[in-house]
């Protein structure tokens, strides 16, 4: 009866493995393969995505998500700054700002403001890319200022008081001295923003879709009801995964050349 | 021993998972009724699957009840036969899938019936005639009558409806833009998003007479197409059901009562 705890940890490891083991197995007997193929992963519907599947909607894609993210970052840095201003007022609108945009769903502020400043103004989106990435670009900004905030404040205050001490500026001490250290530490932060960024632009077609501006879920959505099939849909995904991959390798990459250089 | 009951815990474990996995068929209720088994989603009522709000024909009266003139329609069908009526709101676009996919038993929700989706779904007999039409801002209600008046300009629809398919076989000058679902076209066409909404003509006089901003500029009348409600293929039992609910409801005359509640007066 008497085993050690060592032993004890390795039984249960034990344990674990065969029931994952197993319980993979069981699952893969129990699909319906072939079933499962058919209504799914046809392969003359995944060719008949292409080249469309690229060349339109995962651009559309592309474009919604960096016009979203780059609106996302210089109005982030803006409200950043603001809250970590000395002055009041600049900090109550910049946390008022940031709370009414985290705090409402994407989905209700694409409506509200997509189709809400044309009614309240008369003005007319000149595009439907901006209509798309401008509220977009305003959420992403919300959550984006309090990650860049977090990264200010991580950056040692010795920092700043050196720059000062040396005569520089507050803002020329900003932006040579702090900001880009704030940056080296925010990257994986922001990366993960990007990540989600590039899958909420699935959202932006509660606007209307014209067949040029479908973006990559949209495509794939359209497909699955023309073509009765389910593949579509997964060649979408497939294609988000192609587009998220490579960004989440970069920044480990970048994470661990940053370990090596001591930080 | 200890090793013993951990294996022991473990083949346990993966029976439960098995038994989890092969039970899951036979949890839906069985009923019998005449040319069948009729098997239903939901033990004791009738679930219908429908892209609601879509007034007048399926709605929340504000105490919430289900009402317009399918969800009524459904609700008789489900009371002759000792059921309750319950809804399930899902996108329209691809539907009719809903029932094979386990979501429902059947679909109301103002569906034409089409060579397409008959394909993926079998249909009650029509018990419904629509036309489509256009809903534009009351100051182009004498512009943009015909879908010629309309080129160059932008035509919001509904994905997956057979008003996208009618604008992309006949509005081919035009802008098509499509939505998910009929609200967001509502807001696009008040905030000049798009110059008309092409749609059931029931539908878009609703609109038009609730909310004053709009007009029904055109109804294509050349061009009827027929409602039918679709159960998962193959389900004779209650294809059966439905088609004898609608031929009573006709035969009684309480099809006309609905109907006039709804759509005349």
């Amino acid at each position: 009866m008497a085993i050690s705890k060592r032993q004890r940890a390795m039984y249960t490891r034990y344990a674990i493995y065969t029931l994952s083991v197993l319980a993979i197995v069981v699952m893969a007997l129990l699909v319906d393969w072939t079933r499962l193929g058919n209504a799914m992963f046809k392969w003359e519907i995944v060719k008949k995505q292409f080249p469309d599947i690229l060349t339109s909607a995962a651009k559309n894609t592309v474009v919604f998500t960096i016009l979203g993210f780059a609106g996302g970052l210089s109005f982030g840095l803006l409200f950043a700054l603001m809250r970590l201003s000395t002055i009041r007022p600049y900090r109550w609108l910049a946390a008022t700002y940031i709370e009414i945009f985290r705090g409402i769903p994407l989905l209700v502020t694409l409506l509200a403001l997509g189709f809400g400043i044309p009614i309240a103004t008369g003005w007319n989106w000149p595009n439907p890319y901006l209509q798309g990435a401008i509220p977009l670009s305003l959420v992403a900004s919300a959550y984006m200022a309090e990650t860049i905030r977090a990264g200010i404040e991580a950056v040692p205050k010795g920092q700043m008081e050196a720059a000062r001490s040396l005569g520089m500026s507050y803002p020329r001490a900003m932006i040579t001295i702090i900001i880009p250290q704030a940056l080296r530490i925010i990257v994986p932060p922001l990366t993960n923003e990007f990540v989600l960024l590039i899958k909420d632009t699935s959202l932006i077609s509660v606007l209307g879709v014209t067949e040029a501006t479908k973006d990559l879920a949209r495509f794939g959505r359209d497909g699955v009801n023309s073509s009765a099939n389910a593949t579509p849909l997964i060649v979408a995904g497939l294609v988000y995964l192609a587009m998220t991959l490579p960004l989440t390798q970069l920044v480990a990459y970048m994470e661990r050349r940053a370990k090596a250089a001591g930080k | 021993m200890a090793r013993n009951t951990r294996v022991f815990a473990a083949i346990a474990a993966l029976s439960l998972v098995v038994a989890a996995c092969g039970g899951s068929s036979d949890s839906s209720d069985t009923t019998t009724a005449g040319g069948g088994a009729l098997e239903l989603v939901k033990d004791g009522a009738l679930t219908v699957c429908s892209d609601a709000p879509y007034e007048p024909f399926e709605f929340q009266a504000e105490d919430g009840t289900w009402t317009g003139f399918d969800m009524d329609i459904m609700r008789k069908i489900a009371e002759s036969n000792d059921l309750e009526l319950e809804v399930s709101v899902q996108p329209f676009d691809g539907i009719w899938l809903a029932p094979a996919a386990g979501k429902c038993d059947v679909v109301a929700s103002s569906m034409t019936i089409t060579e397409e989706r008959t394909q993926a779904a079998d249909f009650t007999d029509t018990y419904f005639d629509a036309f489509q039409s256009l809903l534009v801002r009351k100051a182009d209600a004498e512009t943009y009558t015909t879908l010629e008046s309309l080129k160059g300009k932008t035509i919001a629809v509904q994905t997956g409806t057979t008003g996208e398919a009618y604008a992309k076989a006949n509005a081919t000058d035009s802008e098509i833009q499509s939505f998910d679902e009929a609200s967001a076209m509502f807001l696009a066409l008040e905030s000049n998003q798009v110059d008309a909404v092409l749609q059931d003509y029931l539908i878009n006089k609703e609109r038009a007479d609730k909310q004053g901003t709009s007009a029904v500029s055109a109804k294509f009348e050349e061009t009827p197409e027929e409602y039918g409600f679709a159960v998962e293929k193959g389900n004779t039992a209650l294809l059966q059901i439905l088609n004898k609910g609608i031929k009573d409801l006709r035969d009684s005359g309480d099809y006309d009562t609905i109907y006039n509640k709804y759509f005349i007066g």
